[in-house]
């Protein structure tokens, strides 16, 4: 269970705009400990972008991003991590030449545990992810889905308030998916945090999260519980176009 | 630093003694520091002293590729400035130990302790160790800021700035004439100690939390980030250790020789300790240390043979320059079939864990 204290994740107002081009315009989001929160929308709505910024990696260019309602906006991917917001990579992106047990330390040594209780909490993660048996593994060996929950664990391993989980299912099979989203929905429980996911099969989403936001070029559509969002006519209207969506039309 | 629980582990299923856990997890080192004992002992009892020179040297050679190792394998971004701090630690003990007699008239620039006083050696060294490690801090609080590129030439730039201060700082330095007259205590054993040393220092170094997120960000500097490593601050702890190693290694330099110069520090010896880096594999300790024993090898080897040799009673010698040439062809031969060193970026692991646990 985590030791961070922090509550809320909040994007206010937040604008981000690269060269001209407007990634994001205008968009609020409130992460709580404890809730899965579900990030859609179209390819290029956005959510990286908006990931990049929750967790320091993107200045926004304008609006803020609030800890406990605390601005901090700015202060970088390394203090934002030591603050308690954890994140995976579309692109895995382990610590190649280093064990699965020794990317978790990275994190948990980054978190500022001491050395055996970083030991032990990698050991728990990696366990409770049915990971033990790959602790002693070099990441260039591991499959493709092995490194993608490598990737969750290690940022688990940050002892964090809150997950950020970019697309961690894309490319895995069914199966391999579903057990992935069970592992998710159980987060909060097992380590109190928030979790933010980001995944393009709506079922599965529908599934998993509590809140549901949904970003199209880089506009907060909606926001609500699963079936509010899936009811609300601007969302049907974005994924389905205007003709194509009576009300009958189920989308999800 | 405590280093057992990152350091490669039994599998959970086998139940092992503490002695031999300590041993699987220090044979990294062993495996490097009893081969050099094996030589020391050797060439001590059976060798002539100039196989005992040869040895010393390499000894101490090691002690300076493991400092270059120390920040440039663990973070990944080549230094070419650092043996810059070998002659800035070289002139700091020279300074404090050499000639007492003399340095009033030829180094009256000296600050009033150091020109009218001598300390014993033992002080001497420490101290200029750690004035090359601050000196490595200062540079070093500038230069990582920098990204990869710029940083590597930016140490070059380091390189040349020292280079040139002490070779026309004349009423300190000598400009670029020789101190000369230092006490030559570096034997066998010293060097061996100090190679020794300097192996484990940098292996409690790498192992550490501080050395895991150095590699965590030459791995990947963005994944790092996210796991709350500061690029920063890791590479400033890497180029101070790595500083305070090289200052070591100017110590010894300086009393194996009895004299300093600065154009010994300077890009001959940038370029032969970077290149035996690069032939043993510049991503593992056993490379550093590996890739010093092989060079060393080669360049002994044709330089005898160079000054003559005889076979069946006919004199024979090679042409001056062949070691050279031999040396570049090995380096070519090794950067085309094993573009990762010698070693490859792995150390020597105890023999059941071989080939699953490695680069660390």
């Amino acid at each position: 269970m985590t030791t961070q204290t922090l509550q809320t994740l909040e994007a206010r107002d937040v604008h981000i705009s690269f060269g001209g081009i407007r990634a994001l315009s205008g968009v609020n989001m409130k992460l709580r400990r404890g809730v899965v929160f579900g990030l859609i929308g179209p390819n290029g709505a956005g959510k990286t972008t908006m990931v990049n910024v929750l967790s320091g990696f993107q200045r926004p260019t304008s609006g803020t991003v609030n800890l406990d309602g605390a601005d901090a906006s700015g202060i970088g991917p390394q203090k934002m991590a030591r603050a308690g917001i954890g994140r995976s990579f579309q692109a895995a992106r382990l610590f190649r030449d280093m064990t699965v047990e020794q990317n978790l330390m990275v994190a948990a040594f980054g978190a500022g545990l001491p050395a055996a209780r970083a030991a032990r909490a990698a050991h728990e993660i990696l366990e409770w992810m049915g990971l033990a048996a790959a602790a002693g593994k070099r990441c260039d060996t591991l499959s493709y889905g092995d490194e993608r929950r490598v990737s969750i664990a290690r940022a688990l391993a940050l002892d964090p308030a809150f997950v950020l989980l970019d697309e961690p299912a894309s490319g895995m099979n069914d199966a391999e998916c579903d057990a992935l989203m069970h592992t998710i929905a159980h987060l909060p429980a097992r380590f109190g945090c928030g979790v933010l996911l980001i995944e393009h099969n709506m079922k599965v989403i529908m599934g998993v999260c509590d809140r549901v936001h949904v970003l199209d070029g880089g506009r907060s559509l909606a926001e609500g519980t699963p079936v509010e969002v899936q009811n609300d006519p601007t969302v049907r209207r974005a994924y389905l176009g205007e003709k194509a969506a009576p009300k009958s039309a189920a989308l999800f | 630093m405590s280093v057992s629980p990152l350091s490669p582990h039994a599998p959970a299923t086998t139940d092992r003694g503490p002695a031999e856990r300590l041993l699987r997890c220090w044979f990294p080192v062993l495996a490097l520091i009893v081969p050099l004992f094996a030589v020391a002992i050797v060439s001590d009892l059976a060798g002539s002293v100039m196989i005992q020179r040869t040895v010393t040297e390499a000894l101490i050679r090691i002690v300076v590729v493991v400092g270059i190792y120390v920040f440039v394998g663990n973070t990944g971004v080549i230094s070419f400035g650092s043996v810059t701090f070998m002659a800035i630690a070289a002139y700091a003990t020279g300074w404090q130990t050499c000639c007492e007699a003399l340095k009033p008239i030829t180094m009256p620039g000296l600050p009033e302790f150091l020109r009218d006083h001598s300390y014993s050696l033992f002080p001497a060294a420490l101290a200029a160790v750690a004035l090359a490690a601050l000196a490595a801090f200062v540079t070093g609080l500038v230069l990582m800021r920098m990204s990869g590129l710029a940083a590597s030439i930016s140490t070059l730039a380091v390189l040349f700035i020292v280079n040139v201060v002490y070779s026309n700082w004349d009423s300190v330095t000598m400009g670029t004439a020789s101190m000369v007259g230092l006490p030559r205590y570096v034997t066998l054993w010293v060097a061996l100690g100090a190679a020794v040393l300097a192996i484990v220092v940098a292996w409690l170094y790498q192992s550490s939390r501080f050395g895991l997120a150095v590699r965590a960000t030459r791995a990947d500097e963005v994944a790092a980030a996210a796991c709350g490593v500061s690029l920063y601050r890791a590479r400033l702890l890497a180029f101070t250790l790595s500083g305070a190693l090289m200052g070591l290694g100017g110590v010894l330099t300086a009393h194996f020789l009895g004299t300093v110069s600065i154009n010994s520090f300077f890009l001959k010896l940038t370029f032969i300790a970077l290149a035996m880096l690069v032939v043993g594999g510049m991503g593992s300790l056993a490379g550093a240390v590996a890739g010093v024993v092989v060079t060393s090898v080669v360049i002994d080897v044709f330089r005898r043979l160079e000054s003559g040799f005889s076979i069946a009673g006919a004199n024979w010698s090679l042409p001056a320059g062949t070691q050279e040439l031999v040396l570049a062809g090995v380096m070519l031969l090794i950067l085309i079939y094993r573009k990762d060193g010698l070693m490859g970026g792995r150390e020597f692991h105890w023999p059941s864990n071989r080939g699953k646990i490695a680069g660390t």
